[in-house]
């Protein structure tokens, strides 16, 4: 079969690539085994399907317009809004400018600056006086994060001496965040390297040697339960709903991680009753790594759509013996919306989505979309693990496509072959998918928040938004 | 004057690393894609940048460095990845664009693009090969910056494509990192002159691409690889930025004798007539009615809202090439430069600048290669009224509490500027209209302008 029949490619000698990894469930077309390279990467035929969950954490293929990042980026997006640290890039000017912006957010951020001389004769002299600079100009800050990039990396320097030596001088905590951009396949080694760190230098820091959480440490007070939340990043108010839901049912937040977790405060989530996941794959290895070193029990959850919500909100109040006040906030909560998403779902009934997501909002954000009659028929992530494919698995009908780390091109052909009403993503999927005429809705969203409740309603209203806007109308 | 910050930290850099320039220029080649050496956060994070600045989908590839690469270098990395892209993309340009990593290593790029020259002939044919020309640049992130880059690759490009023929009467333009709208406004001013404009890395369509379906696998326009072997036949070559291209249009002076002008970038009255007179020098076209009449557009509109910019305290913060030429508009409609920042150091930009503003009897704090920490600082002593930079000064502004005039690269929380120009009479009208609505927009009641 001619899937690619655009003459536009066949003049420019195009063969639409694969490199990613497919399996469609409910179908079994193709054996596991060794693929060839030509077969990786030749002309593009039907995607050779596997009825197993697709394989994950491979490395990228080199030469492709991949859509994966670097371990920096993944350390950057777990750590960068942690305000009162000095966050220092180590390396060549470059990294320090795109760290800069993390979700669309600007932070301060500092960088050696690294210069040819220091690349030749040792970069640890000017980090330790950038080090000393930093603090002078921030005075105020509990310590340092410094950011390991490429170059440095390479060179293979003992930075923690010179680390140890800062921390001399200044009385401050000075911590290496060892990320080079080679040191993993995609962004997601990064999400595990912040993870470490943070619970090794800061998570609990300063309890007395070998603390064993009990009922008694509770730190919410008058008869209130307290929780950490783990990979909740607050995008465009997301924390404040869930806060705001947690708190109807006398459930604290102590930290959330890490959106609103300031190095001081980190020292006390230990203290909390239970950690929440929400993105699993930043998350849940600092949640497993609190439950091993603090006796922390932790839940997995979603509060992205009112099925999912729902569900977290019950688990939650019957992880911490509030189900009573859980289910008057449930019974208080949904009405509002309900109309509304009955209306929404009317609208958007039958359309097919294409969704693209980083890692965990795979298994979290399905099933909105579904909740909201959208099939998704592609729903893909650039460095998901075994449990974001099977948890999306669980959740998908019969026929649809799951992809690990499909790159630019391979998107591009999905959009031809599938030709869905809807595409989801980031900012590089997002411009593609628009100028291939597929109305885009960008995630992490750019607008209001879309967890919880009220988040539902917003994410529908955003839906009907891109798929409303007349242009799509005047296209020839 | 004030001497650069005398720190070695940097804190907010207003500078970039040299690949993206490289990447910058690259996407300006018809049917081009370039290849990172490097690891993944090398090229997507550059791709957000152009993704969010002109809202176009990149096409940049990446070797993708793993640990392997760091132990072994990035030999396989580069010889699959272009076996690879040839294979998927059919490119007719790739340009390696190497990174901190890979210059930190040592990888021998031209030994290795050989082999993997080889290993394509022999694996996809030779008739595939020949249709492909591969350029390394060398873009260690730790020797300059974006503006470097830039620079670097128009170099690479030209030495390893322009080559002798017939003379083909055309004017070579290196832009720089300027806006498609930018490169739109200077066709059209050489045009009216009655010259051929040769623009090299012309991202005047490939990243203002139209939609129209089925899209197309690259964007039309760029300069084409035949145009890039022509231009050492062209009658001269401008340089629109000193310090971004005019590498290359000292190559071509070097190894063809073209005649090479080297900036001032032509934005404000001076810098266009400046612009224009080299046009004529060059190829002895003469300036026709039709750009005067534009000019004398230009001078109209300043007459009538000098009242707005007049001893208006503006801090501007950028490139070398764009602050120096935009601080000599802000010069020339009567405003008062009181912070000057180059991102990329340089001594031409110092002294550049130092002579404007002497012209005009001002003396801004002069800051080369610091960062916008040291900006703001200054700016705020200064008490600026209004701030001319990239995106970047965004907050900056707003704790200020002064309006941010939307120039240079990356521009990503506005719409549409990319497609506007400010170079020209025409850009400049576009500028002076943009620093006088920001003005009146923030500090100007609404009923000012009397009946």
């Amino acid at each position: 079969m001619v899937l690619d029949t655009r003459p536009s490619h066949a003049g420019a000698g195009m063969h639409p690539a694969r490199e990613a990894h497919f399996c469609r469930k409910g179908q079994a077309t193709l054996a596991a085994g060794p693929v060839p390279r030509e077969a990786r990467c030749g002309l593009f035929a039907e995607p050779p399907v596997s009825p197993e969950l697709p394989a994950h954490n491979r490395p990228t293929l080199p030469g492709m317009v991949s859509q994966r990042s670097c371990p920096y980026y993944g350390a950057r997006w777990a750590l960068a809004p942690i305000p009162d640290l000095i966050h220092l890039v180590h390396g060549p000017v470059g990294c320090a400018f795109y760290g800069q912006t993390v979700r669309s957010q600007e932070y301060q951020l500092f960088s050696t600056d690294l210069a040819e001389k220091e690349v030749i004769f040792g970069t640890g002299e000017k980090l330790y006086r950038c080090l000393l600079e930093a603090f002078a100009v921030r005075p105020g800050a509990r310590g340092a994060l410094v950011y390991v990039t490429c170059t440095p990396g390479f060179l293979g320097e003992d930075l923690e001496a010179t680390c140890r030596r800062a921390e001399k001088a200044t009385g401050k905590r000075v911590v290496l965040v060892e990320c080079p951009g080679f040191c993993g396949s995609s962004q997601a080694a990064g999400h595990d390297i912040a993870a470490e760190v943070l619970l090794t230098h800061f998570i609990g820091a300063g309890l007395f040697e070998g603390v064993r959480r009990t009922a008694a440490d509770g730190v919410g007070h008058s008869g209130e339960s307290a929780v950490n939340l783990v990979g909740e990043f607050n995008v465009r108010g997301d924390l404040d709903v869930i806060r705001s839901l947690l708190a109807q049912a006398g459930i604290t937040v102590v930290c959330a991680f890490n959106a609103d977790a300031p190095a001081g405060r980190m020292a006390t989530a230990p203290l909390a009753d239970l950690n929440l996941v929400h993105c699993r794959r930043t998350g849940l290895a600092l949640a497993q790594g609190m439950q091993a070193k603090f006796d922390q029990p932790y839940l997995q959850v979603s509060f992205y759509g009112p099925g999912n919500v729902t569900a977290s909100l019950r688990e939650i109040g019957a992880a911490l013996g509030r189900e009573r006040e859980v289910e008057a906030v449930i019974a208080a909560e949904t009405p509002a919306g309900e109309k509304f998403w009955r209306q929404a779902r009317r609208r958007l009934e039958g359309g097919r989505a294409l969704l693209f997501f980083g890692g965990s909002r795979l298994g979290s954000m399905v099933g909105a979309f579904q909740e909201l009659g959208l099939e998704v028929v592609v729903a893909g992530s650039q460095f998901g693990r075994r449990d974001d494919y099977t948890w999306a698995w669980e959740q998908v009908a019969p026929g649809t496509l799951l992809v690990d780390d499909a790159n630019e091109g391979e998107i591009e052909f999905l959009l031809e072959r599938y030709r869905p009403h809807l595409a989801v993503g980031g900012t590089k999927e997002r411009y593609l998918c628009l100028k291939s005429g597929v109305p885009f809705l960008v995630f992490p969203q750019e607008g209001s928040p879309y967890a919880g409740y009220r988040g539902f309603t917003n994410l529908a209203r955003d839906i009907i938004k891109a798929l409303a806007a007349p242009v799509w109308r005047l296209i020839r | 004057m004030a001497e650069p910050a005398q720190r070695a930290v940097v804190i907010n850099p207003a500078k970039i690393c040299q690949p993206i320039g490289a990447m910058y220029a690259t996407l300006g080649i018809n049917q081009a894609v370039p290849l990172v050496q490097g690891s993944q956060g090398c090229s997507t994070y550059v791709r957000y940048q152009f993704n969010r600045h002109f809202r176009e989908p990149v096409n940049i590839a990446v070797t993708s460095f793993h640990e392997d690469a760091a132990v072994f270098g990035g030999r396989k990395n580069l010889i699959e990845g272009l076996y690879n892209l040839v294979l998927r993309y059919r490119p007719r340009v790739i340009g390696v664009v190497t990174t901190c990593s890979s210059e930190t290593i040592g990888d021998d790029i031209e030994t290795f693009v050989k082999e993997a020259r080889k290993e394509i002939g022999r694996g996809l044919g030779e008739d595939i090969l020949a249709q492909v020309s591969i350029v390394p640049i060398h873009t260690p992130s730790y020797a300059g910056s974006h503006v470097k880059g830039y620079d670097t690759a128009s170099k690479a490009y030209l030495e390893y494509l322009a080559a002798p023929g017939q003379p083909n009467g055309r004017l070579n333009i290196i832009p720089g990192i300027i806006n498609p709208g930018d490169i739109e406004e200077i066709k059209h001013l050489v045009r009216e002159m009655g010259v051929d404009p040769l623009v090299i890395f012309d991202i005047s369509d490939t990243l203002n691409a139209p939609m129209r379906l089925p899209k197309p696998l690259y964007p039309e326009g760029g300069t084409t690889a035949e145009e890039l072997k022509d231009c050492a036949n062209s009658q001269g070559t401008v340089a629109l930025c000193r310090h971004a291209g005019g590498s290359g249009a000292q190559y071509l002076l070097r190894k063809f004798n073209l005649p090479a002008v080297l900036g001032p970038l032509p934005v404000g009255v001076a810098n266009t007539d400046t612009f224009l007179e080299n046009v004529q020098k060059i190829t002895g076209a003469v300036i026709p009615p039709s750009v005067e009449r534009e000019r004398g557009i230009l001078l109209d509109h300043m007459a009538d809202t000098s009242q707005y910019t007049v001893m208006r305290r503006a801090a501007i913060f950028g490139d070398p090439d764009i602050v120096s030429a935009v601080t000599r508009v802000v010069c020339e409609l009567g405003m008062e430069p009181v912070v000057v920042l180059s991102g990329t150091a340089s001594k031409d930009f110092t002294a550049e600048v130092a002579g404007v503003t002497a012209e005009y009897g001002v003396t801004p704090d002069i800051l080369s290669g610091s960062d916008l920490f040291a900006f703001e600082q200054l700016a705020r002593e200064r008490k600026a009224e209004v701030i001319l930079g990239h995106s970047k000064g965004v907050d900056m502004a707003k704790d200020m509490r002064v309006p941010l005039v939307r120039v240079g690269f990356p521009v990503y929380d506005r719409v549409g500027l990319f497609r506007r120009p400010i170079v020209g009479y025409r850009g400049t009208l576009e500028l002076m209209d943009r620093i006088i609505n920001s003005i009146l927009d923030f500090a100007y009641p609404e009923d000012k302008l009397h009946q």
